[in-house]
């Protein structure tokens, strides 16, 4: 502890990033996949195909929650959009007095509808949603603790970005500097490349990804002016209390009419998500939500009409200059208002962390291998690292393979089948660390990379085999989503392969090693 | 990095380290809990407001604590400047919370 500042940093980097890696690998993989889940459930529910007007599908969806859910406590409809083209309904059944809320499985309170209100028969499957859950959710856990974990390995992530940046003095000159074949310098180098080359969205995401759960963590700032924090949202979010029924019945109006007003008021926005509480009754109300492709603010306005009159009840209150601040911040971590360009644009800083993640892994292992007192029998530590690092690394790649791969090929009737497309993605996982426990760690490396390879390979060609969409119909027909999907398989493909190559080859210098100098010391 | 480990020397080391991190994950988020907390009675905004915008700062506050502590020459000045902080803050909000109740 008597180093310089910058030594300091170094050591705080290393072991920052080493603790909590492996789960920041995966959250930075799934979070970059999920800004583009509905694409993704697109491709995994192939049965969709028909894109209607937003204002006739929520009048249909409507008419069959009417028909079949009139005494739920609550509606909401999710209208089609350009990203998504069915009605997606679910709704909040009575509650029975005396009785606690029993846990529904997920068909029992949603439905999947078409523009006319006709549920759509599509194969059971969590798609894109899952992986953007995951993200933060994980999984097989409960979902407070699993948030818990996740904001503790974002706080480490933030101190190692910090300290990191700290650590490395020579920035900008570096991020010229890629030297392939060079061991330890190459990896080095990858992992300052990647770093800088997206370091503002590292920042950003790590930043606003806390923020997305700020209250969870940190809780003081609102106890310390509530005593209650249901005192806080009531503020916050006035009119949210749940309404008694009246009892008296009265019919809902017609709701094309209202999302025009709404739309025009949000200066022709589209409105995201419908709300109907009460449905049926005189207290009800009807909730319409700005859609979130239009403002950056991830707190979309909303406008609130009565149910039987469709008068204008309450308006979204003006938002202070820290609720738009956070809501903003939401909105930037989300990316749901990025357009196609931009999107990608946060899809490739995504992978550009991801790869960040993993090679600052690696090059851990990398550099203390050649100061092992003996590098063929290393220590448990640095073999636990080593395996951990390709069950992480290749581990969840072969998983989100084997995740397609599972929603094309288990049988379309089977029990728990969107749970069984989830648990296939974490026994590739678990069968790739199994590997990598078993073979020695270089021949691990390129079996499981290879492994990884050839499951994406295998998405397009089973795509092709199970389901009539695919690149080539889709070339023909202008279906773009299944020829991107296959591209995008291919390109990781490609990517894995190109890894497994580059593993088979490399040497390792393990004995013949000089001492590194001093500069590589303090900036690695 | 001049000296030669030893075993003593690395048994040491790792002391250190630990109480470092201890000082820097505990410590830190008990100093900043405080510190948002006396933000959010603090700020000049509607409440609601003032705790959402201390909400918002309270993760760079935290970076820059933990930062510090592993910057600081010796545990005996981190410890100076947790307990410092813990008592001045925690003061701080006792005597507001005191005069000026909750919501």
């Amino acid at each position: 502890m008597k180093e310089s500042f910058r030594q300091s940093m170094a050591w705080l980097h290393t072991w920052t990033g080493l603790m909590f890696g492996w789960l920041l690998f995966a959250m930075f993989l799934t979070g970059t996949a999920a800004y583009f889940q509905q694409e993704i459930s697109r491709w995994m529910r192939p049965e969709l195909v028909a894109n209607a007007d937003p204002a006739n599908a929520t009048q249909a969806a409507i008419d069959y929650l009417q028909a079949r859910q009139p005494d739920a406590e609550s509606w909401f409809i999710t209208p089609p959009s350009v990203r998504n083209p069915a009605t997606e309904v679910f709704w909040q059944p009575k509650k029975v007095e005396g009785k606690p809320p029993t846990r529904r499985k997920r068909g029992e309170t949603s439905a999947t509808l078409d523009g006319g209100g006709h549920p759509v028969t599509v194969r059971e499957t969590r798609g894109g949603f899952f992986l953007y859950r995951f993200h933060f959710d994980l999984h097989y856990m409960p979902v407070i603790w699993a948030r818990y974990v996740v904001g503790v390995a974002a706080m480490f992530m933030l101190v190692a970005i910090l300290s990191g940046i700290i650590t490395h003095k020579k920035i900008f000159a570096d991020f010229f500097m890629l030297r392939f074949g060079k061991g330890q310098r190459s990896w080095l180098d990858a992992h300052n490349v990647t770093a800088v080359f997206a370091l503002p969205f590292y920042l950003m995401i790590t930043y606003t990804g806390l923020v997305t759960l700020a209250t969870q963590y940190m809780p003081w700032g609102v106890m310390a002016n509530y005593a209650s924090t249901e005192t806080f949202f009531e503020e916050l979010f006035p009119g949210r209390a749940d309404v008694p029924r009246s009892g008296v019945a009265a019919p809902l109006v017609s709701v094309s009419p209202l999302m025009a007003i709404a739309s025009r008021t949000w200066g022709g926005a589209g409105v995201g998500s419908i709300q109907v509480t009460n449905p049926g009754d005189s207290t009800a109300t009807i909730t319409l939500r700005r859609s979130a492709t239009t403002a950056i603010g991830a707190r979309g306005e909303s406008i609130v009409f009565g149910g039987p009159s469709g008068k204008l009840l309450d308006r979204h209150a003006q938002e202070g200059g820290a609720l738009a601040t956070q809501s903003v911040m939401v909105g930037i971590h989300a990316g749901r208002f990025a357009d196609w360009g931009l999107r990608w644009l946060y899809f490739l800083s995504g992978i550009g962390g991801t790869i960040m993640v993993g090679s600052g892994l690696v090059l851990w292992t990398v550099k203390r291998r050649a100061k092992l007192p003996d590098p063929m029998q290393p220590h448990f530590g640095f073999r636990l690292v080593e395996r951990l690092n390709i069950a992480a690394i290749v581990g969840l790649p072969a998983g989100l393979a084997t995740y397609f791969l599972a929603n094309r090929l288990l049988p379309i009737a089977m029990a728990d089948r969107a749970e069984w497309e989830i648990n296939s993605l974490f026994l590739a996982w678990a069968g790739v660390l199994f590997w990598a426990c078993v073979r020695p760690q270089r021949r691990a490396w390129v079996e499981s990379l290879s492994c990884a390879a050839a499951l994406f390979v295998a998405v397009p060609i089973v795509n092709a085999l199970t389901v009539p969409r695919n690149m080539l119909t889709g070339l023909m027909t202008g279906d773009w989503l299944f020829v991107a999907f296959d591209m995008a398989m291919v390109a990781l493909a490609c990517a894995l392969g190109w890894a497994a190559r580059k593993a088979a080859r490399a040497k390792p210098k393990t004995m013949h090693r000089n001492r590194p100098n001093r500069k590589e010391l303090i900036t690695a | 990095m001049a000296v030669p480990p030893t075993r003593t020397g690395i048994a040491q080391q790792r002391l250190h380290v630990l109480a470092r991190a201890i000082a820097a994950i505990i410590g830190g988020y008990v100093v900043t809990a405080l510190a948002v907390a006396c933000l959010a009675r603090l700020l000049p905004m509607r409440h609601a407001e003032a705790s959402i915008a201390a909400t918002l700062a309270s993760f760079a506050i935290y970076a820059g604590i933990i930062v510090a502590i592993f910057w600081a020459k010796s545990m005996l000045r981190v410890c100076m400047g947790l307990g410092s902080a813990l008592l001045l803050l925690g003061a701080a909000l006792y005597l507001s919370i005191l005069t000026g109740g909750r919501l």
